[in-house]
């Protein structure tokens, strides 16, 4: 499948054995996105880099999502696009049936509460002055709604104990951070979380504490997961369908088992080919 | 060829390093495994004599006929980066954004008495030994002008300059992206002379060296042929390693080790490992010595952790520190 294009009718491929097919909930469409280098002579503009050159993908309601690409592929552009956190040069990006792209900060309100974020480095995302209590409440406080005792509620939630409130984030590890970011995202129980490499900073041991946690989370919470990595295995571990992304494009899409086992695009090959794994090896 | 024994690295009344014992023979190619917080780059700056104020190391390691630890820094001018030599993991910082990477590679050489004009012609010849291309640019060239993969090849370069007889490598390839990382196992798999790889990736280690050390709390707490850890792991942290880092498919659970690594001082007395093990029982207060495969003796063997490899460090002993061990 060239292009990750096309409905949920016209793309069976999609939904789940046994169940109804699901809708749409984040669409793309032809999103490019041009940026300009800083200038360098007097006479000529700036060189224009082509981040992304028109991606189109779908993610459906429910569906655990991964993108997979290397640094200068165009992921975390195409994931600031999703997230309405910077406007594409051209293209739409609907939410829910929404456009989201290009509208002014006080037109997202609704999408700020349907979709939160996590980001991969804990220590820069979490601000160190603040205690946990009011780091994990802040999006609550962001969109006027009462905190009472949500607070307790999500750090039970992520498996952090009560007392976790009246701390700050550097007395914590940074699988413990990776909790707190987590029940940060959840507060205002959002229908989507976007995760940005959550994982790549942590440690083997503690990676799979979080994964497991993320897929917990999605389980009850019934939550949609757009999880990006540079690793097509831990995308395989948590997510369905997969979009990979290389020099602007997504070069191949579909459901993860398929991708990993039958890789149709060269560039896909050679990812998985340069993966190190304990398996082949021994 | 490189022999350390008893090697313990301190800060103040803090025991980071404690009684570190292996060798490594010509050729051979060692990963030094464990989490961040075990020890493992502590090990690696004991060795170069490069650990910071305030934290001192005992024990001895020698290389060759030379000593590495207790030597005063005027000594270890001399054998830092030509017998012994280190490539650090964030080459952006690790390289001089003022000047010209051929210059840096020269400046190596001219440190330890090559000649200025030798030096220079060797930095290109390095630099494309390296397999960067076109070497005579990339000699010119800043450190900014270049990606990361290419960065670490002029580390790689730099370390390589005096010929070194060891190669230290501490995570040189975390911060690449997995295609180039693969390019930089295989170049460093050619040209090290000797290798000490250290990385918290155990597959990454499991596609390049040949025999493992696992660091936790400070101690080896299992050593041996990588195929052998890797198959019959014996000490649960090495188990457990191996578990969380395989990826099974969807629907499956991670393996996971419980808790996290304690801040250094924050480990437990007797066996270090004990506050996470599902294993630990009253006998585990007391510390385990490192000992091969036959019987696990008690704390009372008189030779203490130092007899891992003994005087042959080329022995195939497989070794672990654990009163219940796996299997």
């Amino acid at each position: 499948m060239p292009s990750p294009a096309g409905t949920p009718e016209a793309d069976p491929v999609r939904a789940p054995a046994g169940g109804p097919a699901r809708e749409p909930l984040i669409e793309a469409r032809d999103l490019t996105r041009v940026y300009r280098r800083p200038r360098t002579s007097l006479t000529r503009p700036g060189e224009a880099v082509h981040a992304l050159k028109g991606v189109s993908l779908t993610v459906h309601r429910g569906e655990r999502f991964g993108i997979v690409g290397e640094s200068g592929s165009g992921k975390s552009t195409l994931l600031r696009l999703l997230c309405a956190l910077d406007r594409p040069t051209s293209g739409s990006v609907t939410f829910a049936g929404r456009e989201v792209a290009g509208l002014p900060e006080r037109s997202l309100r609704f999408l700020r509460r349907s979709l939160q974020i996590v980001f991969q480095d804990p220590m820069s995302s979490l601000d160190p002055r603040m205690r946990v209590r009011d780091l994990v409440a802040e999006p609550l406080v962001a969109l006027g709604e009462p905190v009472g005792g949500r607070v307790a509620e999500l750090l039970d939630a992520v498996g952090l104990p009560a007392s976790a409130a009246d701390r700050y984030p550097h007395q914590f590890s940074g699988g413990q951070r990776q909790r707190i970011a987590i029940a940060r995202a959840l507060a205002p129980r959002p229908e989507v979380l976007v995760a940005d490499e959550p994982v790549s900073a942590l440690d083997v041991s503690v990676r799979g504490q979080i994964l497991n946690l993320l897929a917990d989370l999605a389980d009850e919470l019934g939550l949609t997961l757009v999880f990006v990595s540079h690793d097509l295995a831990v995308v395989r571990h948590l997510c369905e369908s997969v979009a990979v992304v290389h020099d602007g494009l997504i070069v191949e899409t579909g459901p993860v088992d398929d991708v990993w086992e039958a890789p149709g695009h060269p560039y896909t090959r050679a990812l998985l080919a340069a993966v190190p794994t304990l398996e082949g090896l021994l | 060829m490189l022999t350390v024994e008893g090697l313990s690295v301190r800060a103040e009344d803090l025991e980071l390093v404690r009684e570190v014992s292996f060798g490594i023979g010509p050729g051979e190619r060692v990963g030094l495994i464990g989490e961040s917080g075990s020890g493992k780059s502590l090990t690696a700056l004991a060795l170069m004599g490069l650990l910071p104020d305030g934290v001192t190391a005992s024990g001895t390691a020698r290389l060759g006929d030379r000593d590495l630890v207790g030597v005063p820094e005027r000594r270890l001018k001399d054998l830092r980066g030509r017998t012994v030599s280190m490539v650090f993991q964030e080459p952006m910082t690790a390289l001089n954004p003022l000047m010209r990477v051929g210059a840096q590679v020269a400046e190596v050489m001219t440190l330890h008495g090559v000649a200025k004009g030798r030096a220079r012609e060797r930095a290109a010849e390095l630099l494309g030994r390296v397999r960067l291309p076109d070497p005579e640019r990339i000699a010119r060239s800043y450190p900014h002008q270049l990606s990361g993969g290419q960065r670490q090849r002029v580390m790689l370069a730099i370390a390589l300059a005096n010929e070194p007889d060891l190669l230290i490598c501490d995570e040189p390839t975390t911060a690449l992206d997995v295609t180039v990382q693969k390019q930089m196992l295989e170049l460093i798999a050619e040209v090290a002379p000797a290798l000490l790889f250290i990385t918290h990736d155990l597959a990454v280690v499991a596609s390049l060296c040949e025999r493992v050390l696992v660091m936790y709390g400070g101690r080896v707490v299992e050593s041996g042929p990588l195929r052998e850890v890797f198959k019959h792991p014996r000490h649960r942290y090495t188990e457990g390693l191996l578990a969380a880092s395989r990826l099974p498919p969807r629907g499956t659970r991670l393996a996971t080790i419980p808790g996290a690594v304690p801040a250094a001082g924050r480990f437990p007395g007797g066996c270090v490992f004990r506050d996470r093990c599902a294993h630990a029982t009253e006998t585990c207060e007391t510390a385990p010595d490192l000992t091969g495969p036959e019987e696990p003796t008690g704390p009372e063997e008189p030779t203490g952790p130092a007899e891992l490899t003994g005087p042959e460090p080329r022995g195939d002993g497989h070794a672990f520190a654990c009163w219940h061990p796996r299997g």
